[in-house]
């Protein structure tokens, strides 16, 4: 072989490496769905397993990585904007909303279809209620988030906003919920809680030193597990975007059902502090991995290197 | 120069690196899923459907309201993961900052003169889910102290507001509530140029497509508390609203023509959105101008603009 041709049979092996991961993750059926023709809740399917004492067993990896912040449908799912194939619905107010049929797209470079994704997070109409007072920090906090997010900074997501976890353990006694640390929307550590459900009582509020994650209790009612969390910092925004900060008195009531192979989960907000009602997500619906081979992988450490080099006010 | 012998001894290795770049090439076009061939096809298409469940019907007008819907970055999808995704709607919440002139109607000095014109700044907050509008103006007349004034209007519900927000929490200004006021305001939301383009795509069958002088014109009944009004929207030749004309035979709302002019469409917003708005606004009511201004700031990245409706003014709707 020449030194060309092995040069060039070099490359030519380099591109097909290159090209695998994509066919194999279009194999992927089971895995992290990375595209989508909807942002439709799943249909559950299967039997929902109950652990020895006749709870629901929420056990298992659900979604895995890639199915919580990342990628817009994701997030306009957790917005609560149903894309069908031919038309879209806001849950929360009933609005169907203009579609195009997708055949008929315009051409988006990608500095276009970051600016869409900005506004496509946004149009949901569940939004938290401010006192008045707040508002325009609320407006300033989103405006301004390249510097003034938290998950920029590589803090921890905190409760409510990091979602539904991506991993369950189901003891008798306490669940451990992973919330495996990502980029994307938002970048975070990696965390985990511990959430006793034997049936103790929280600690006074004053006696707790406010954390990201805050002090949470399990409990069942009838097959939903609700965890009741206080004892928060003030530092951590409350849901994907829109600069939601909160108080110390934050109290978060996150539902958890499952059906099948699907895990509902709902956030509630109370805040009398800085809220005028109390405000509830919209449901995200997670699909349990069906591999019970699936592990989570590890999670890069979060390290912010593009905030010094941005330039306008265009963020996620 | 290279011989041919040169020529044929370096062409089988670059054959092998030209395939090997098409096949990196064609994992980049595979990354962006359908998006490619989906757009090269766009514009070729007849655009069978658009709008909602009850959207228009007809190819024309179907393809002409898409055209108006992309031209002001309405309809909008992305890439980010969404590359199966169909373009939507994406417009909610706006914020708007404008100078120039409003005119009281029908408050002529003279009968001879204009209506009086006021220096006026203009700040508007909005929603099309739900339909709400927050309206700020400080007008300023030669002589006179600034009036200003807080106009809100969320569906049925319409309030003026000592300071923004006031009637939410104790101690914290006064919501007047302005019932009769609601139609009017709500009005305004509809015949902005997006509020046209939603309210044509909503309207269905019932929006009629003509042209005029070479231009294309909708023509659309508006629907629910705004029943009885008709909307004419002329697009320019960029397919933006540049004029809509609204007639209303709602005695809640005046009967009077109202003309209404945008020009200057650019991306007036602090955060780059790709949505264009007008720079300039002008109106007419019945033939007099009733207002002129500049845009200084459009921002339509769906900001947090809320519109809770004091329990004040619930009541008052009440009975």
């Amino acid at each position: 072989m020449t030194r060309h041709a092995r040069t060039s049979a070099i490359i030519v092996t380099a591109a097909l490496l290159c090209l695998l991961p994509t066919a194999v993750f279009a194999q992927n059926n089971g895995g992290p769905r990375m595209d989508h023709e909807n942002t439709l809740p799943p249909t559950p399917t299967g039997p929902t397993p109950h652990t020895p004492d006749g709870h629901p067993d929420l056990t298992g990896l659900w979604n895995g990585l890639a199915d919580n912040l990342l990628g817009v449908p994701n997030q306009m799912h957790n917005v609560g904007i149903e894309v069908g194939p031919d038309s879209t619905r806001d849950i929360n107010s009933g609005l169907q909303i203009a579609t195009w049929p997708l055949q008929n797209r315009q051409r988006q470079n990608n500095e276009q279809n970051e600016r869409a994704a900005t506004l496509l997070r946004r149009m949901g109409s569940n939004r938290p209620i401010y006192k008045p007072q707040y508002w325009q920090r609320v407006k300033d906090f989103d405006a301004n988030s390249n510097e003034e997010d938290p998950s920029n900074q590589c803090m921890p997501a905190g409760v409510p906003r990091v979602g539904v976890p991506s991993y369950i353990a189901q003891t008798p006694t306490y669940l451990i919920f992973i919330y495996p640390g990502q980029g994307g929307l938002i970048a975070t550590q990696t965390s985990y809680r511990m959430i006793p459900t034997d049936g103790r009582k929280h600690t006074d509020l004053e006696q707790l030193d406010g954390t990201w994650n805050g002090e949470a209790i399990g409990h069942w009612e009838g097959d939903t597990m609700v965890v009741d969390t206080i004892g928060f910092n003030s530092t951590s925004w409350f849901d994907q975007l829109g600069g939601y900060f909160h108080s110390e008195n934050m109290h978060v009531v996150e539902r958890l059902h499952r059906d099948g192979n699907t895990l509902t989960w709902t956030a509630t907000v109370e805040d009398p502090d800085v809220l005028l009602e109390p405000w509830t997500t919209t449901p995200r619906v997670a699909l349990l991995n069906p591999d019970p081979k699936a592990v989570l992988p590890e999670s890069l450490p979060c390290s912010e290197r593009d905030l010094a080099h941005v330039v306008t006010k265009e963020h996620h | 120069m290279p011989t041919r012998a040169n020529l044929t001894k370096v062409s089988a290795p670059t054959v092998l690196m030209i395939a090997a770049l098409a096949a990196l090439t064609f994992q980049t076009a595979a990354a962006q899923g359908n998006y490619a061939k989906a757009s090269g096809s766009a514009k070729n298409k007849t655009a069978g459907t658009a709008g909602t469940a009850a959207g228009p019907n007809t190819p024309d007008l179907a393809k002409t309201l898409q055209a108006a819907a992309e031209a002001v970055g309405l309809a909008r999808w992305s890439g980010v993961g969404g590359q199966r995704l169909p373009e939507v709607d994406v417009i909610n919440t706006m914020e708007i900052w404008a100078t120039g002139t409003t005119y009281g109607l029908g408050q002529p000095y003279k009968p001879s003169e204009p209506w009086a014109a006021f220096k006026t700044e203009f700040h508007a907050a909005l929603a099309y889910n739900p339909p709400a509008m927050r309206l700020e103006m400080t007008c300023t007349n030669a002589g006179a102290a600034p009036q200003h004034t807080i106009q809100v209007v969320r569906e049925k519900y319409a309030w003026d507001e000592s300071e923004i927000g006031a009637g939410l929490v104790p101690g914290k200004g006064t919501a007047s509530p302005s019932m009769t006021a609601a139609n009017y305001r709500l009005l305004e939301l509809w015949i902005l140029p997006y509020g046209v383009i939603k309210a044509a795509l909503a309207a269905g069958d019932k929006t009629k497509l003509s042209t005029e002088n070479g231009t294309a014109v909708l023509t659309f009944p508006l629907s629910g508390q705004l029943a009885g009004v008709t909307v004419k929207a002329t697009l320019d030749a960029n397919n933006e609203v540049a004029k809509v004309e609204s007639r209303s035979e709602n005695t809640a709302l005046t009967d009077m023509l109202t003309e209404t002019e945008y020009s200057d469409y650019a991306d007036h917003g602090e955060i780059a959105t790709d949505v264009k708005s007008p720079g300039h606004i002008i109106r007419k009511q019945g033939g007099h101008p009733v207002l002129d201004i500049q845009v200084k700031m459009w921002d339509a990245n769906n900001p947090y603009l809320v519109f809770p409706v004091p329990e004040n003014v619930k009541k008052a709707a009440a009975h």
